[in-house]
């Protein structure tokens, strides 16, 4: 039973920080209708950028979260200024072309900072454990699950309180009408590919910890958050998040009953079925376009 | 105030010109009509005003700007609003946040809902929170002339806001049209089949036909047999 609740909460922790790479991704689809392949790229930079603050400049994960999701949302915006933008109406080939940059990205940092495994020294303060009979929590994990919590509330939040959401959500609907109305729906669109491209970031930053920081380490990672954003169903916040809490825990549950392996495949085929019969997901949004 | 201008417009999608050639005029607080049969590019007309069809050559001012120069938002700014044929409201929006989105076009800035929206067409007061892909047909289109509104336009161009309306409230919207030429001073371009209110409430008409401009003229003008010639099938 132990075991179990300590896989129950390596799972949580796991999900929070699929949740927040799968938001990125989710909402760089649901405005712009296009799959994103350079997303666990973008996690790699950001688990990058951590590494570089803090072996040169000495500045903590924690400290340096901000900094990442400014530093990714900056290529991010670079990326869609030059090369996404032009390919709105091509939308398979933003398939290919984000495709090729992400090897680009994983290839430039192979050549210029090493392919080897990079450490990052989790903050001291969050070094200790809450034991609670025989659950052990780390408190650093217990960080990444209430961050990730925060990070849901303030995208949901900024889509639904402010005025960059409306737009973003009346683009979303009809882009024609919304320029019509006096919105930009290009610097929407790069925002939010630049918003999506920085919660990457750091969902990077907050995996450095745990996981070891190689050139390859997006390429996992954003599989497993396409997964979460198919089966929570497009452009649903709650689907995005209650699809990465299941397939966060179905990943660890599985793998004490049977090996890691097995367990992918059985999550796997558990999202097919799924997807046999709830085509749009979990929790779809009405209509898109 | 700024006049509108047309001047051997032509608007394009893909390769093949839709309008050849167009010309108009439409002065402060005037009222025009576009009539004409179907697919002869009266929708074309309103959508090269705003940027919306692929490619456009010629003129095309208002007041001193260069439209063809500016983007469609843009354009929505120096204070043009467009009522799509269609209505085109955003389904998933509430009927006030429709209205709210209309004044993201205020080149002022402000986001304050002008009142007398709300006297003009009562309904979508007590509708406020509804979300307008819920509302009938009628009621979106008042919707669709609420949120041009809210942007504080100089003129306003419609596309056959009548159009498969339940006949109570075509009437209703007829009368806002009318009202917010002759007592706020809007400038309006209306494209319209039904000819005795294009004739009873423009200044001036003009007529299309394959993309060309065939005939234009006072209301007074807008005789049976233009009808006859131009405008029966």
């Amino acid at each position: 039973m132990d075991v179990v609740f300590n896989q129950v909460f390596a799972g949580l922790s796991f999900a929070s920080i699929l949740l927040i790479i799968a938001l990125g991704l989710a909402i760089i689809y649901g405005t712009m209708g296009v799959i994103n392949l350079a997303h666990g790229e973008f996690v790699m930079l950001g688990a990058y950028a951590t590494w570089a603050l803090q072996s040169f400049a000495g500045i903590g994960v924690v400290t340096a979260l901000p900094l990442v999701f400014v530093a990714v949302a900056a290529v991010g915006w670079i990326i869609e200024k030059g090369i996404v933008q032009w390919l709105y109406h091509r939308p398979l080939d933003t398939i290919l072309a984000t495709w090729g940059i992400g090897i680009i990205l994983q290839q430039a940092i192979r050549m210029g900072v090493g392919a080897e495994s990079k450490f990052v020294r989790g903050p001291d303060w969050l070094s200790g454990n809450i034991e609670i009979g025989t659950l052990v929590m780390s408190n650093y994990r217990i960080f990444v699950i209430v961050f990730s919590v925060a990070v849901l509330t303030g995208t949901w939040l900024l889509m639904t309180r402010t005025e960059f959401g409306m737009k973003l959500r009346a683009v979303i609907q009809n882009r024609g009408i919304s320029e019509c109305y006096g919105i930009e729906a290009k610097r929407v669109y790069s925002v939010t590919f630049a918003y999506g491209a920085g919660l990457a970031g750091i969902a990077g930053a907050l995996i450095t910890p745990l996981f070891s920081t190689i050139p390859t380490m997006g390429t996992g990672l954003v599989v497993d958050a396409f997964l979460v954003v198919i089966a929570g169903g497009l452009g649903s916040l709650v689907g995005t998040a209650a699809a990465a809490m299941l397939i966060g825990e179905v990943t660890a549950l599985f793998s004490i009953v049977i090996n890691d392996t097995l367990g992918r495949i059985a999550v796997l085929a558990g999202i097919i079925l799924l997807i046999r019969f709830r085509p749009r997901g979990l929790f779809p949004a009405d209509t898109r376009r | 105030m700024e006049h509108l201008s047309a001047s051997n417009l032509y608007s394009y999608y893909g390769k093949s010109p839709v309008l050849q050639g167009v010309s108009f005029d439409l002065k402060p607080g005037e009222f025009l009509s576009v009539l004409g049969r179907n697919g002869v590019g009266k929708t074309t007309l309103l959508k090269s005003i705003m940027g919306l069809t692929d490619s456009c050559r010629g003129e095309l001012k208002f007041g001193q700007t260069d439209l063809l120069k500016c983007s469609t938002p843009q354009r929505s700014l120096q204070g043009i609003g467009y009522i799509p044929q269609g209505r085109e409201i955003i389904p998933r929006f509430t009927v006030r946040e429709n209205i709210l989105m209309g004044t993201f076009a205020r080149a002022d800035g402000k986001r304050d809902i002008p009142d007398y929206l709300f006297d003009m067409f009562p309904i979508l007061r007590e509708f406020i929170s509804r979300r307008g892909g819920d509302l009938s047909g009628g009621q979106q289109q008042q919707l669709a002339i609420a949120r041009a509104l809210a942007m504080d336009p100089k003129i306003l161009i419609l596309d056959e806001p009548t159009e498969g309306i339940q006949p109570n409230i075509v009437k209703q919207i007829e009368d806002a049209i009318i009202t917010l030429n002759r007592e706020r001073g809007l400038g309006i371009i209306l494209v319209e089949q039904n000819v005795p209110f294009a004739r009873a409430a423009s200044d001036r008409f003009l007529v299309l036909d394959k993309g060309r401009v065939v005939l234009s003229g006072t209301s007074s003008e807008l005789t049976d047999s233009v009808v006859e010639e131009h405008l029966t099938f």
